[in-house]
């Protein structure tokens, strides 16, 4: 085929294909563009696990507005870590963070816009969303998640004719859930609303700002706090599986947190942790 | 005439992609939105076929010995080797029977499916055109690279071709346990198109390539899509759904209470060398 051939070809094509498009067409060029790879953006100076408020250190550090009640349980957590136990730490079972922990992240995140529904793909225990953006109420019938039901809209703050914040409204969770690994808690009434602004950043578009706002009933006020994420520069970023169950070192039996050896046999998880309860084995005592 | 369109539309698709970063003209793909579930009721692999041995896999004697011993245990009543029942996906090509609800993304640079079952998986079928890249994390959904084609010239890509390697493991096809191999040198084919009939019927054309096989494995899945305009989307957490506990190299039965079982007859406890015995 000719070039003249083939480019008139393609214009007949064009010209075919036209009316079609109009029953169906999704301008992408009208939303932000978040494809790619994203991750959470270390803060210099805040070492260890990462915080819900990942510009200050996990635990008593995040300084969260909470209740005396959910104070108390997040000090008991931190304490029962420090003999080794697992505390308000739910996670380590491979249970997901839920939100609004998941959007910490933890793992790789990706972004996927359809005019109906934002994927959040989350690379990490069970962690991925959707936000769903067709002008939707909330459902009567829905059974509650880790994740929660998300609902968004899309604004044009700037008024240049092209959306730029995700504003997202979640609701519908269920527990257990806790801000982040020291176990500091979300209540367990599950009456939990988080409110997120998602845009990129004005001086960064490598950089994606989601200013995340949580009503619950173990805080003692709204407590808002901005996350940062980074775009992988690779065009091709290499993707990676995260599967929680392959290689977790952590076992719970009837309440009870164990380790398991590098060999595969159970091991206290704490100073005078007792052996777990084998009534159904016949020689269990040897 | 059809070749010519079909040439003509492999340019309009990428002069789009090249053109501008975010044009994207989604009536050239076929209608994929919705949610999707498995048409046929029985989850084994070959879905026209019954399960265990009567799928009929062109194992290899070396596979097929490891299979049997596999359903043997499995009448004794030991859970299979399905990865499943210690909370490890599917992967690639089990995944694709579709044990729980189905959605596909279709975009320009890659057509995602998401499928909540054990593992939160979003394949990413990568259509923009890059080759076989030279670094890549093996995983169990494996790393796929997609063509669409416009099979019958209309204009419309209405087939994607997906070729998926670079796996870890372990894998089974399907619950009765058929065992992939465990060199991961797996290579799966798809066909995934519409049915011309119905556009509410989704067909996925599979052949596996394994060296536990003596060749190439063929089998047509299909799917219907949910009615629903707006339908539910299950959370599937294994963790909290299964009944057996793997420590060591051996798998235990958990009971309601949550006591650890054994799952076969004369099984020893777990080793509690690390507890002192004053405790046990």
């Amino acid at each position: 085929m000719t070039h003249r051939a083939l480019m008139a070809t393609a214009a007949l094509a064009a010209a075919l294909t036209l009316p079609l498009a109009a029953a169906q067409a999704f301008d992408e060029s009208k939303y932000p563009d978040w494809s790619g790879a994203w991750r959470r953006i270390a803060v210099p100076g805040v070492t260890g696990q990462p915080g819900y408020d990942q510009t200050k250190r996990l635990g008593r550090g995040q300084q969260a507005p909470l209740t005396a009640e959910a104070t108390a349980i997040m000090e008991a957590s931190i304490a029962d870590q420090a003999k080794g136990g697992q505390g308000n730490y739910p996670t380590y079972t491979c249970l997901s963070p839920g939100m609004p922990r998941i959007m910490t992240p933890y793992g790789m995140m990706e972004m996927l816009i359809t005019p109906d529904t934002t994927h959040v793909l989350l690379e990490h225990v069970h962690d991925s969303r959707r936000i769903y953006t067709d002008g939707r109420d909330w459902p009567t019938n829905v059974m509650p998640t880790l994740q929660g039901y998300s609902i968004g809209k899309w604004l044009d703050t700037d008024g240049d004719g092209r959306y730029d914040t995700l504003e997202v409204e979640t609701r519908n969770m269920r527990g257990p859930r806790a801000f982040d690994a020291s176990g500091m808690p979300l209540h367990s009434d599950n009456k939990t609303i988080v409110k997120e602004r998602i845009h990129l950043d004005p001086a960064n578009p490598n950089v994606m700002l989601n200013e995340i706002t949580t009503i619950d009933s173990s805080l003692t006020r709204p407590w808002t706090v901005t996350k940062r994420y980074g775009r992988d520069p690779k065009e091709e970023p290499v993707w990676t599986e995260e599967n929680c169950a392959e290689g977790n070192g952590h076992v719970e039996i009837r309440g009870q947190g164990y380790f398991l050896s590098a060999e595969g046999d159970l091991m206290p998880s704490r100073k005078g942790q007792e052996s777990p309860d084998l009534r159904y084995f016949t020689d269990a005592a040897k | 005439m059809y070749r010519w369109n079909s040439i003509a539309l492999q340019v309009i698709a990428l002069t789009i992609m090249i053109g501008s970063a975010h044009a994207f003209d989604d009536s050239l793909y076929p209608d994929l939105k919705g949610q999707w579930t498995r048409a046929a009721p029985d989850p084994s692999f070959d879905p026209s076929k019954p399960p265990g041995r009567g799928q009929q896999a062109p194992l290899t004697p070396e596979y097929q010995a490891i299979f049997e011993a596999n359903l043997r245990e499995r009448e004794a009543g030991v859970p299979a080797t399905w990865p499943g029942r210690t909370c490890l996906p599917p992967g690639m090509p089990a995944m694709m029977t579709a044990y729980q609800p189905m959605e596909i993304i279709v975009l320009p640079r890659a057509t995602f499916i998401r499928i909540d079952y054990i593992r939160e998986s979003r394949r990413r079928i990568f259509t923009d055109g890059r080759t076989w890249p030279k670094e890549v994390e093996p995983g169990f959904d494996g790393y796929s690279i997609g063509k669409w084609i416009d099979e019958d010239g209309d204009g419309k890509f209405d087939v994607l071709e997906a070729e998926t390697r670079y796996f870890s493991g372990p894998r089974a096809f399907d619950l009765s346990g058929i065992p992939l191999h465990e060199d991961n040198e797996t290579v799966i084919k798809e066909r995934i198109y519409l049915d011309k009939t119905d556009k509410n019927f989704l067909h996925d054309e599979i052949t596996v390539t394994d060296n536990a096989l003596t060749r190439p494995w063929t089998v047509k899945k299909s799917y219907r899509r949910t009615a629903e305009a707006r339908p539910e989307w299950p959370e599937y957490l294994c963790v909290e759904r299964s009944e057996t506990m793997r420590i060591g190299s051996e798998t235990y039965l958990v009971n309601k209470e949550g006591f650890l079982m054994p799952s076969k007859k004369g099984q020893k406890p777990p080793n509690l060398q690390y507890f002192p015995v004053a405790e046990r």
